[in-house]
């Protein structure tokens, strides 16, 4: 049975016109960047081949990962609240996983022989192909666990949603190790990435799901749910938990990058607490994306949702910019540095071209529009009652 | 009594290590000692252990070769100038655009005391690693390792553009290339030179101080066979410790 | 009006610039007696580094002894010769007349203490950033 539900679409029109505008514009870029080729469009080098667009998906991918492992987790633990804001949740991991696609799309050189190579001429031992499958492999479960969603076919939506959750885990901690088995950086290399991954990207997705709710209510003008609400705190009780875990990781790897002054890593680790990513590092992700957001939880205990809110959507940015510092990090470090290169910087030098940025704003517009359509198409999706 | 031999002993006269057979002194060499005179008519020798010397660095993984012919390069980095000829020849003979190279020259300052340094120019091209990692990271196997030769080479039809090997690749040694719409990197000039019978590479044949020797490290008849399996040399590989095992050695003399 | 003023000043500051600049140079010309400028070899290949200062200070050599029997006066006029080449310096002609292995080091060790190579002599002419070169 179905709420019938009362929303004004007004701003969410508003909303989904201003993402198409950004889409078209991040589009426009991408396009453009094919054709004056990436060396002159984007910023990156052979120094650094991977810049924002590649941080910006891993943002999306970790956003998509959290959205439906959460909403999985729901499922098998038969947990009410969460069930209330799982539309939501499944409907936003497809919209930011679409959103990952298109900066991905735009970063490859040539994406358009992606699909037919990866087929033809498989690399079982090449992790972008096992995250390239096992993505595919998801937003196909994750499509039909919303389409049997929306037909009510809620156990059949809970068990595919369960193998989406799952398949997700693997791709994204795939995508970690697309990072963390490279030797040449050592600053990645290990075991820390594909593991951090996971609960990095259950308290980014908690963080959106408590902002994005609350967002769509906000813009639709209505009252939240009593269920709803109760989703929320359940969601917010997930969001400080997984921050503290993740405040335990990241510890320990700022430890085992200072202890022994292990080369490769030293420097980089050096980058964030005081050199060219400092500023990114202590205030967004550390202040913006740990510190506040756990001290407001415990604060309001869970229970409100407006402040959990405000601090979840700040929270998203600092997730956005801890993507880019670790993409970017590993790779700041000379390949020739401790052999008394003379000339050789202490690192790298990468800074976003405006192509780049104005892509990751189209991939913004995407989400953006996906949200607002999502919003107005499925009403607001009603928190379901089975 | 041993303080009459010690006197003997002493006047004895070193008769020099000239008239040793290179195979006796490998024979030494192997027991970890290096023979350092010559008395009593060859009856006596003098010795000194030399295994951490002898030993250290030639990598691990040399004495296996997977490939035939398995491509090498010794590079003897103390003769180098950078004149540069070997980098032009690359840029000739593979058509390498002006935003990119396949191999370059860095400069080092060695420290030798007192806040002085000695410049020493280190050339630099891809290492045709056993355990490439590049090969590793690419989705579509558009760059493999040759099963023949060992090369590490790019199908550029294949290649989708996620950089993933050039990330990967602890040696800076891959580029995109606009014009290929592919990444391009050093072949060993096996598509320029080598697989039509043109032999060495073009940067080996352009090195006018003999920098860059370019064989078959399979072969006991080629020189770098000679150079590489040498326990009195100084041998060395760049970032031993990615684990690629690279199959370009760096040594002087 | 205004803009004679400014070309009094440009003329002024132009004056005082070159009026200086020069004379720095001469004082210290005549003080070294020897080019304090580094001569600099790209034929046959680039580059070499020669400086008078070293061969002149440390190796306490004085002019005649390389001018003009091995070398002549003008700057980098050797290179012109076609046998200026390493086969000459092992055969004791240019700088090997000392480089020989006894009198000073041997002309074919430590390679690079001549050469500086192509990124030297960019660094050395101003075709790149970055004069840290000592």
């Amino acid at each position: 049975m179905v709420t019938a539900v009362q929303l004004k679409r007004g701003k969410l029109i508003l909303l989904f016109l201003v993402s198409l505008c950004l889409l078209g514009v991040g589009v426009i870029m991408g396009i453009r960047s094919f054709l004056v080729g990436h060396g002159e469009a984007y910023g990156v080098s052979r120094e650094i081949p991977w810049g924002i667009l590649i941080s910006t998906y891993v943002f999306w991918a970790g956003l998509s990962c959290g959205l439906s492992v959460t909403s999985a987790v729901g499922h098998l633990l038969h947990n009410r609240p969460l069930g209330a804001i799982g539309a939501r949740s499944v409907f936003l991991a497809i919209a930011t996983i679409f959103a990952g696609f298109l900066a991905i799309g735009l970063e490859l050189e040539n994406p358009w022989r992606l699909p037919i190579w990866v087929a033809l001429s498989p690399n079982l031992r090449s992790n972008i192909w096992w995250m390239g499958t096992l993505y595919t492999v998801y937003v196909i479960l994750l499509l039909l666990e919303f389409t049997l969603m929306t037909l009510g076919k809620h156990k059949a939506s809970a068990r595919t949603g369960l193998l989406a959750g799952l398949s997700d885990i693997a791709a994204f901690s795939n995508l970690g190790a697309v990072f963390a088995l490279l030797a040449a950086h050592p600053f990645w290399y290990g075991t820390y990435i594909p593991t951090f991954f996971i609960p990095s990207a259950l308290m980014n997705g908690a963080a959106a799901i408590i902002f994005f709710t609350w967002l769509a209510y906000r813009l639709s003008e209505r009252e939240m749910e009593p269920e709803v609400v109760q989703g929320l705190q359940v969601a917010g009780k997930i969001y400080g938990f997984t921050i503290a875990i993740c405040i335990f990781f990241l510890g320990w790897k700022i430890a085992a990058s200072i202890a022994g002054k292990p080369y490769g890593s030293w420097e980089a680790i050096m980058a964030l607490l005081k050199g060219p990513l400092a500023f990114n590092f202590w205030v967004f992700e550390v202040c913006l994306g740990l510190v506040i957001p756990l001290l407001v939880i415990i604060g309001v205990r869970a229970r409100d949702i407006n402040a959990m809110a405000y601090v979840g959507g700040l929270s998203l940015i600092a997730a956005f910019v801890m993507r880019y510092d670790q993409v970017v990090a590993g790779q700041l470090v000379p390949h020739y540095a401790h052999m008394h290169i003379y000339g050789l910087p202490q690192y790298y030098h990468y800074a976003p071209s405006l192509c780049e940025w104005l892509i990751v704003i189209g991939s913004l517009g995407l989400f953006g529009a996906l949200f607002a359509w999502g919003e107005m198409a499925f009403k607001g999706h009603p928190p379901v009652h089975h | 009594m041993f303080k009459e031999f010690a006197k003997w002993l002493k006047t004895l006269k070193n008769e020099g290590v000239d008239h040793i057979s290179v195979e006796e002194r490998r024979a030494f060499l192997k027991m970890g000692l290096v023979i350092t005179g010559v008395y009593a008519g060859g009856s006596l020798l003098s010795v000194v252990s030399r295994v951490k010397e002898v030993y250290a660095d030639i990598p691990d993984y040399v004495g296996h070769y997977p490939y035939k012919p398995h491509y090498t390069m010794v590079l003897r980095v103390d003769r180098c100038i950078d004149c540069e000829r070997c980098m032009e020849a690359c840029r000739k003979t593979n058509h390498v655009p002006p935003y990119g190279w396949r191999t370059r020259i860095l400069e080092q300052h060695l420290p030798k005391g007192d806040h002085q340094w000695e410049r020493r120019f280190m050339p630099i091209l891809c290492n045709h690693c056993n355990e490439p990692p590049c090969v590793r990271a690419c989705p579509t196997k558009a760059t493999f390792k040759d099963k023949v030769t060992g090369i590490v080479r790019v199908n550029i039809k294949k290649c989708i553009g996620c950089k993933a090997c050039v990330a990967a690749c602890p040696y800076d040694m891959r580029y995109f290339n606009e014009e290929k719409r592919a990444i391009d990197k050093c072949d060993f000039c096996w598509e320029s030179r080598l697989s039509k019978g043109i032999f060495p590479t073009a940067c080996a044949q352009a090195c006018p101080a003999g920098v860059r020797i370019f064989g078959d490290l399979s072969d006991p008849q080629s020189r770098v066979y000679q150079m590489v399996h040498d326990p009195q040399r100084a041998l060395w590989v760049l970032r031993p410790e990615t684990g690629a095992r690279p199959n370009v050695f760096y040594t002087i003399h | 009006m205004k803009k004679g003023l400014l070309l009094i000043v440009i003329f002024l500051t132009l004056g005082l610039l070159l009026h200086t600049l020069p004379s720095v140079g001469q004082e210290s010309e005549e003080e070294a007696e020897y080019p304090t400028y580094p001569i600099i070899f790209t034929k046959p290949l680039k580059a070499v580094l020669f400086e008078h200062k070293v061969h002149v200070e440390e190796a306490g050599l004085s002019c005649e002894d390389c001018h003009e029997d091995i070398f002549p006066m003008e700057a980098g006029a050797t290179q012109e010769n076609k046998d200026f080449n390493m086969q000459a310096l092992y055969n004791g002609k240019y700088c090997g007349a000392c480089h020989d292995g006894e009198t000073a080091f041997a002309s074919n060790t430590r390679c690079a203490t001549c050469h500086i190579g192509v990124m030297g002599w960019k660094r050395l002419t101003g075709k790149e950033k970055g004069e840290k070169e000592e």
